[in-house]
């Protein structure tokens, strides 16, 4: 855990920076880290509510980025299953990506499932993760004002996506959907109220779906980024 | 003065961010357990974040004002460029953004 705090509160740091250099105004970041509590989604629609982009554009970016969630939901339900509604509900808020990815590298085998250990390991972990990243990212959101604009910190925004990026080039229905994406999205980049960045995902993952070999449902990847 | 400062917009905008959160980390945990996660749908949900996080990166990083911008000025890609070479290296996320950042600044002063 304490490695993994670590990493949180590094992505934590960069992502309140990159949120107020990247336009957002100190209490509207502050809103965001707290409410959203979803680091690449926040970074991804970043740009989008700079530009005015229309709501549905940036709920749907937001809601493509975050479908990882949904996997992750799929995965680990049975752990969950036996609590009421309102735990569950709860548990599955803080079940992002590092709360997953220890937890079922911790229990992904566990024969029996939806314990009181299970479960403590769980909110143990979710909650350090929860405190280092809403600490880190209000400190990043109140630092990054005393920063000169002139350190290029814009790029930071990109920069902490490329991060969660890069471990996704791994598998070639994946890269080559996400290359077909790339393309598609500087080609439309003139497209009115982004429909562009909508085309472009869907055609990435359909290329990706179709590339992929007829077996592999069994290797399913898990992708913990933040 | 850019959209983030219409407060109704911004609201509306945090509101349904919020939700996409909700909604998604909730999903199987909320549905009957009689519902499951058809594998082909597993798959296509697998590679929809990778491809969103690029349709955003790409053009912010390869065009500028609306063009394609493939040129040795363009700072920024340089930047970005060098940047993932290194965290796909080193896997280290303050390096690389410290890279980054010293590659695009370099660049910008002396290019």
């Amino acid at each position: 855990m304490a490695p993994a705090g670590i990493a949180i509160a590094a992505w934590g740091l960069v992502t309140g920076v990159a949120m107020v250099k990247g336009g957002l105004s100190v209490p509207m970041a502050l809103a965001m880290t707290i409410v959203v509590f979803a680091g690449s989604a926040q970074l991804a629609v970043l740009p989008l509510l700079v530009s005015g982009a229309p709501l549905p554009i940036v709920w749907a970016t937001a809601l493509l980025v975050n479908l990882r969630f949904v996997i992750f939901a799929a995965a680990t339900r049975s752990y969950f299953s036996g609590l009421p509604w309102k735990q569950r509900l709860f548990s599955s808020y803080l079940n992002g990506d590092v709360g997953f990815a220890l937890f079922s590298g911790r229990f992904g085998n566990a024969s029996e499932r939806g314990n009181p250990y299970q479960w403590g390991f769980f909110y143990g972990v979710a909650t350090v993760n929860w405190l280092s990243w809403q600490a880190s990212s209000v400190a990043g959101i109140l630092l990054a004002g005393l920063a000169p604009t002139d350190w290029g910190l814009e790029l930071a925004a990109v920069l902490a996506l490329v991060a969660v990026l890069v471990p996704m080039v791994r598998r070639l229905p994946a890269v080559l959907g996400m290359i077909v994406t790339g393309v598609l999205a500087v080609a439309t980049v003139r497209m009115p109220l982004k429909l562009g960045l909508v085309v472009s995902v869907l055609a990435g993952v359909l290329v990706a779906v179709l590339l992929e070999p007829a077996d592999s449902s069994a290797a399913v990847e898990k992708q913990p980024t933040q | 003065m850019n959209a983030t400062s219409h407060w109704g917009y911004m609201s509306l905008a945090m509101v349904g961010l919020a939700l996409t959160t909700v909604i998604t980390r909730g999903s199987f945990f909320m549905l009957p357990s009689s519902v499951t996660l058809p594998s082909r749908l597993e798959r296509a949900l697998r590679y929809a974040p990778a491809c969103a996080l690029t349709a955003i990166v790409a053009p912010g990083v390869f065009t500028r004002h609306g063009s394609l911008f493939l040129s040795v000025h363009n700072n920024q890609m340089w930047a970005v460029l060098i940047a993932a070479g290194v965290f796909a290296l080193k896997r280290n996320m303050m390096l690389m953004m410290a890279v980054g950042m010293a590659a695009f600044t370099l660049l910008r002063l002396f290019a």
